[in-house]
């Protein structure tokens, strides 16, 4: 088994404020690994300790307690530094440089000669869509294409780990596409991919495994389908039938009768409406035999019958102790 | 990118690092307006001693000298100041450095580099101001000479060492704050004789006294570089008759490095320490 390329040992920050020196955890001895060739996505709502764990990762933040090795090596190492590359949060550049500026002076700052600076940072502006302003100072970019400078800053030292703080955060559904796209990419390179967010579609298509991080505690970390829970939590039956036998069935299916999920009480009706047809949510399998087969003896007809599991998302809030709305991300 | 081509290691390897902060730190400058103005006020004073050296009686070159040197020692102060006290805000104001420091480079290297480009850009600026000033002296039938170049070779020095002070003090406060710490330390170490005067005559003996010679000691003699006026030997010294020698210039530049390197041994210190939250 190969070492991992990131492995984090009882990290720990707290910070010390004001005048009364009163201390905030932001990061509470968070433990884990990230290994060579995966995505790794670092999820949790906003003020959860994400980017303080990152920064601390990139040496630029000290930990009170706990050590991190990268790549084999201390946080600051400078030949670990070599083969890091970074993103912050919302990044902010230079901006009296032009997109070409800076990639040279960041390929200077990596050690790269004049022609690999010039081959190197031409291919990436190319492969991110910013050719046509490489000139241009950068205080005329707009916020997606500063986040795409971010990007090609993260590359051009050729990295073997990307470490990503919200790359797709303040870009239009085309930029976060092409950022997923970007990760793909470096996956399918062999590189390793550590990003955080909070936007669980994106964790979804792109984490070979996920690290939930909730008020500075890391809550979960696994591959998405050990974490996600097997379990049907409900199943949703698409049907057609008659008004007499939608009336009929809302009557003797109202969420009360037996068959139902035992012990539950009813908040709402089992029954909508969709523009495909009725849609019933069974809590049981004993109840969805006893629907359908009303359904069936009716002259109704099922269009589709679907179990539903536990989703990104209600994992998230199930880590987080608290419901979608309580969220601020 | 599969390719990977060796990089460079050791001593090199750190100064190419630091020059590609230097270079930006230069790059930041002389597109900066608020710069480009001060320079133009500078060659602006110059002309008007073309002026004044009109008005006065057979003294043209000396009122060029005299003023053109002024120009470029009191624009020069006011532009080592406000590069100083904004050589660091302006980076964790605009969060610049945290896109930096993840570099495969160390802290001390990004702070020193930030130096260095200062550094580069007094030096061009006082060489562009000189070289006015030459021009202006020839327009009039003048020489530039060897006295001129090492007096200008003590302001600059004067101008590295202030720049110094001044980012040593941005490292640890705001802009404004670092400013007037950096801009009263001139103004005391312009003004020490006055000060060791009176710890050695009024105050002489008292604790007051002492301890006003020890401050004295430890502030940046700024006096030291701006000699003209100043007797050396029973010899008033001035860039008209007889000036200082190089071997003057030479312990000044070993003054100026020693105190300037303490003060970036220090802000290293403090920069190595700080969290960029």
């Amino acid at each position: 088994m190969t070492a991992p390329v990131l492995e984090v040992d009882g990290l720990r920050k707290e910070f010390v404020r004001g005048f009364l020196r009163k201390r905030t955890v932001a990061v509470d001895g968070i433990s884990f690994r990230v290994e060579r060739g995966e995505v790794f996505g670092f999820l949790g709502p906003n003020g959860a300790g994400k980017t303080t764990t990152m920064k601390m990762l990139m040496g630029l933040i000290y930990p009170s307690s706990g050590k991190a090795t990268i790549l084999g090596a201390a946080v600051g190492d400078i030949e670990a530094k070599r083969r890091i590359g970074y993103l912050p949060e919302n990044p902010y550049f230079y901006d009296y440089l032009s997109a070409t500026e800076y990639l040279h002076m960041i390929g200077r700052i990596y050690g790269l000669d004049r022609a690999e600076r010039h081959k190197r940072s031409s291919r990436l502006l190319e492969r991110l869509g910013l050719a046509m302003a490489e000139s241009r100072a950068m205080r005329s970019y707009s916020k997606g294409m500063l986040q795409r400078v971010g990007l090609a800053q993260a590359l051009i030292g050729d990295p073997e780990l990307v470490v990503l703080d919200e790359p797709m955060s303040g870009l239009d559904p085309i930029g976060r596409r092409e950022v997923r796209d970007l990760i793909i990419e470096l996956r399918e390179q062999g590189k390793t991919v550590f990003f955080s967010t909070h936007i669980l579609a994106d964790a979804n298509l792109l984490c070979d495994r996920v690290g939930i991080i909730v008020k500075g505690k890391l809550r979960d970390v696994g591959p998405l389908g050990e974490l996600l829970s097997p379990k049907v939590l409900r199943i949703d039956v698409l049907w057609q039938g008659s008004e007499q036998l939608q009336a009929a069935l809302r009557e003797q299916f109202d969420g009360s009768e037996p068959g139902s999920e035992p012990g539950s009480e009813p908040t709402a009706s089992p029954h909508s409406s969709s523009s495909e047809g009725q849609v019933f949510v069974a809590q049981a399998q004993a109840q969805l035999d006893r629907f359908v087969a009303a359904v069936i003896a009716g002259g109704g007809e099922i269009s589709s019958v679907t179990p539903q599991r536990e989703t990104l998302e209600q994992l998230f809030v199930r880590d987080s102790g608290s419901r979608p709305e309580e969220q601020r991300s | 990118m599969t390719d990977t081509p060796k990089h460079p290691r050791g001593v090199l390897a750190g100064f190419g690092r630091m020059w590609a902060i230097a270079l930006n730190t230069f790059r930041e400058a002389v597109r900066n307006k608020v710069l480009a103005i001060l320079v133009m006020f500078a060659v602006a004073l110059m002309a008007f001693s073309l002026v004044l050296g009109q008005l006065s009686l057979h003294e043209e070159i000396r009122i060029i000298k005299d003023l053109g040197l002024a120009g470029i020692s009191i624009f020069g102060v006011v532009i080592a100041l406000f590069l100083g006290v904004n050589l660091l805000s302006k980076e964790l104001d605009r969060k610049t450095v945290y896109a930096i420091v993840p570099k495969p480079l160390h802290r001390h290297e990004f702070l020193l580099g930030k130096y260095l480009g200062l550094v580069v850009t007094m030096v061009a600026l006082v060489v562009l101001m000189s070289a006015v000033l030459a021009g202006f002296l020839l327009m009039q039938g003048g020489r530039h000479g060897v006295l001129m170049v090492r007096a200008e070779i003590l302001i600059l020095l004067e101008l590295l060492l202030l720049m110094a002070v001044a980012m040593l003090f941005s490292s640890f406060s705001s802009p404004w704050l670092s400013a007037m710490f950096a801009g009263s330390l001139w103004v005391i170490g312009r003004n020490t004789a006055e000060l060791e005067a009176f710890a050695t005559g009024k105050l002489e003996g008292s604790a007051g006294g002492t301890v006003l010679g020890v401050v004295l000691e430890l502030l940046p003699d700024f006096r030291m570089f701006f000699v003209s006026g100043a007797n050396f030997d029973e010899t008033v010294v001035s860039v008209h008759e007889s000036f200082v020698s190089w071997a003057y210039v030479g312990s000044a530049s070993a003054y100026a490095a020693a105190y300037g390197g303490m003060c970036l041994l220090i802000a290293v210190l403090l920069f190595q320490r700080r969290d960029f939250t």
